[in-house]
């Protein structure tokens, strides 16, 4: 076991966002945190990240709370990307995904070949070689937020954090970067931690899902398990049904549109 | 360096530091040809060797020299305490003012002037000769930092974010100037005189001493950039990305401001709040830097000098012997070059 959450709780002022939040990370392990808006998604993720104190519990990787940790030693160990960074506008591509080396490199070693080749790895698995010198301000959503991830690959840790990686994006780079998740956790044992907002999405490329709700915790468990529980339709207001795609595959979520009823009440008229 | 195919090298960048490094030694040599006192160059160029009259060696080693010298250095200070200050803050609009930097100074030196002459004898009136001017640079010096410490120490009651500071710097430079005017209105006296001169931003009598008052804060401030390069750039990210990267924050934060302010302090103990040097030249440097960021510091510390030295040789030369003070100049030809370099930001 890698990373522990174990009744992590934050409050801002006096309003709780995340309540007695658990969860356990296995090394290869790819876990989506979905919910509504919120729900503390993005609470739980930079708790774990050491960005924020919790008021109760803690998160642990390998047996040590990450606030413990030195920021430069966690870098090595964990990478957060959160929603929709900003850079500076004249910075190029190459230049952020440099940044990811300085939990490497520090304040003074030199990039040694291996850094460089890590950079250019980490170019390359998102697509961006040919981008590398372009200023980040150029590009476009999809390739900036590539650009993001490539940086906190590059960071080579065993834990990544991604906080709606694929919001805001079409659906050619959503599913560029799903599967790029799943290589990293498939091909390099990365395990990853990941709030999004598509349900089938997370359904289809993570290992473990957790539900939030208010900050509690409402399912921990198997994505195909969460199909029958009912959940989903409570959760997030809506009326749908579990469709069956594939064998061994989680099921799709078909979401019921108002209009649809609508329109199909217009039609039986 | 980097074996990543695809990377093109910026020509413009590389091309610019020896132009200005050139541009750099054509302004130190117009200074110490040109000037009020007029000197031949056959004159100069005697002094230079190590003769001349003995009229022209006063001239040109006791004030055009130090005046230059102090000049180019306050210059580098400000100019890279701006480019710090705008790196860490992310606001392009950001320079040592923002530090309450430049009013702290100017009520110390207030105060200073107001008082000394209750240190001296009673009976005698104080004329501008007798009073303690050689310890207005390190009175002004320690005003900048107080007051630097008070927006650091608001600051960080709270989250020391960039806005914060910001905030904060803004509210105490507005009381300490408000200060520092209402004793200079109720005032009155010969004194004022100083204090409006200092207050302008001049180079006017500036001696060795003042050059070796700041020299040691030039070595060791641009000393202690260098190991700090890294962390500049993550600090141009707001504090929870750079913090993912691996920095620790509020330390690496903390150090940049108290170097900028550092900066900024001596350099307007030395010679008065020269304002817009710190807020252009590091644009300027960037527009000439583009993606080559590893020459914005040369580029910055360059041009700083530049900036300063070439202002005060128009100030000494427009108006002949009553010289427009450098602090009027760098106003009066940063403006339009701010919203010049404003219209070409997308």
């Amino acid at each position: 076991m890698l990373l522990a959450c174990s009744k992590l709780t934050v409050t801002y002022g006096g309003r709780i966002a995340l309540k007695s939040f658990d969860l356990t990370l296995q090394p290869g392990e790819v876990r989506a945190l979905i919910g509504p808006n919120g729900s503390g998604k993005s609470t739980a993720l930079q708790a774990m990240a050491g960005l924020l104190r919790p008021s109760g519990g803690r998160a642990v990787i390998d047996g040590v709370a990450v606030d413990a940790i030195p920021r430069r030693r966690l870098a090595r160990q964990l990478a957060y990307l959160p929603q929709q960074p900003t850079a500076p506008d004249e910075m190029t591509v190459a230049q952020l995904v440099r940044q990811g080396r300085f939990a490497h490199v520090g304040l003074l070693r030199s990039y040694s070949a291996d850094d460089e080749a890590t950079i250019g790895w980490a170019l390359e698995s998102t697509g961006l070689l040919a981008l590398a010198d372009r200023p980040l301000r150029e590009l476009s959503g999809g390739e900036r937020q590539r650009a993001w991830i490539s940086a906190a690959i590059a960071q080579e840790a065993r834990i990544l954090l991604l906080d709606e990686p694929t919001s805001f994006l079409d659906i050619g780079y959503q599913v560029e970067i799903i599967d790029l998740v799943y290589r990293l956790s498939r091909e390099r044992g990365v395990s990853i931690v990941m709030a999004i907002h598509d349900l089938n999405q997370a359904m289809s490329v993570c290992d473990r899902i957790s539900l939030l709700a208010k900050g509690e915790t409402v399912f921990d468990g198997d994505p195909k398990d969460l199909a029958e529980t009912g959940l989903i339709e409570t959760v997030f207001r809506v009326r749908g049904t579990f469709v069956p795609i594939a064998p061994n595959a989680p099921p799709h979520f078909d979401v019921e549109l108002a209009h649809r009823q609508m329109r199909d009440g217009v039609l039986a008229r | 360096m980097t074996p990543v195919p695809g990377i093109a090298r910026n020509r413009r960048g590389l091309s610019s530091l020896p132009a200005l490094a050139g541009l750099l030694l054509l302004t130190l040599g117009l200074s110490v040809f040109l000037g009020v006192a007029d000197l031949s160059v056959s004159d100069i160029m005697s002094v230079l060797a190590g003769n001349g009259s003995p009229e022209a060696q006063s001239i040109i080693l006791d004030i055009r020299l130090p005046r230059i010298v102090t000049g180019g250095l306050a210059g580098i200070h400000f100019a890279v305490a701006g480019l710090i200050l705008q790196t860490i803050t992310r606001n392009p609009l950001a320079d040592p003012s923002i530090m309450g930097v430049s009013q702290g100074a100017t009520l110390s030196v207030t105060l200073f002037l107001l008082f000394s002459v209750f240190l001296r004898d009673p009976g005698t009136t104080a004329r501008i000769t007798e009073m303690p001017l050689e310890w207005l640079p390190a009175v002004g010096m320690v005003g900048g930092l107080i007051a630097g410490a008070a927006v650091y120490a608001l600051a960080f009651r709270r989250d020391l974010g960039p806005l914060r500071i910001t905030l904060c710097g803004i509210a105490i430079g507005a009381v300490l100037h408000a200060i520092a005017i209402g004793l200079i209105a109720g005032w009155g006296s010969a004194r004022i005189e100083v204090l409006l001169e200092w207050l302008s931003g001049s180079l006017y009598a500036r001696s060795w001493e003042h050059a070796l008052f700041l020299a040691p804060f030039t070595i060791a401030g641009l000393l202690a950039l260098l190991p700090i390069r890294r962390a500049l750039d993550l600090l141009q990210f707001e504090a929870p990305v750079a913090r993912s990267f691996g920095l620790p924050y509020r330390q690496h934060f903390s150090f940049a401001l108290f170097l900028s302010c550092g900066l900024a302090a001596s350099a307007v103990g030395a010679v008065g709040p020269i304002v817009f040097v710190g807020l252009i030249v590091p644009h300027l440097a960037r527009a000439l830097a583009g993606a080559k960021t590893q020459l914005l510091l040369p580029l910055t510390v360059t041009l700083g000098a530049i900036t300063i030295t070439s202002g005060d040789l128009i100030g000494r030369l427009v108006s002949q012997a009553d010289e427009i003070p450098i602090g009027a100049v760098t106003a009066v030809c940063g403006v339009p070059l701010l919203i010049a370099l404003l219209r070409r930001t997308p």
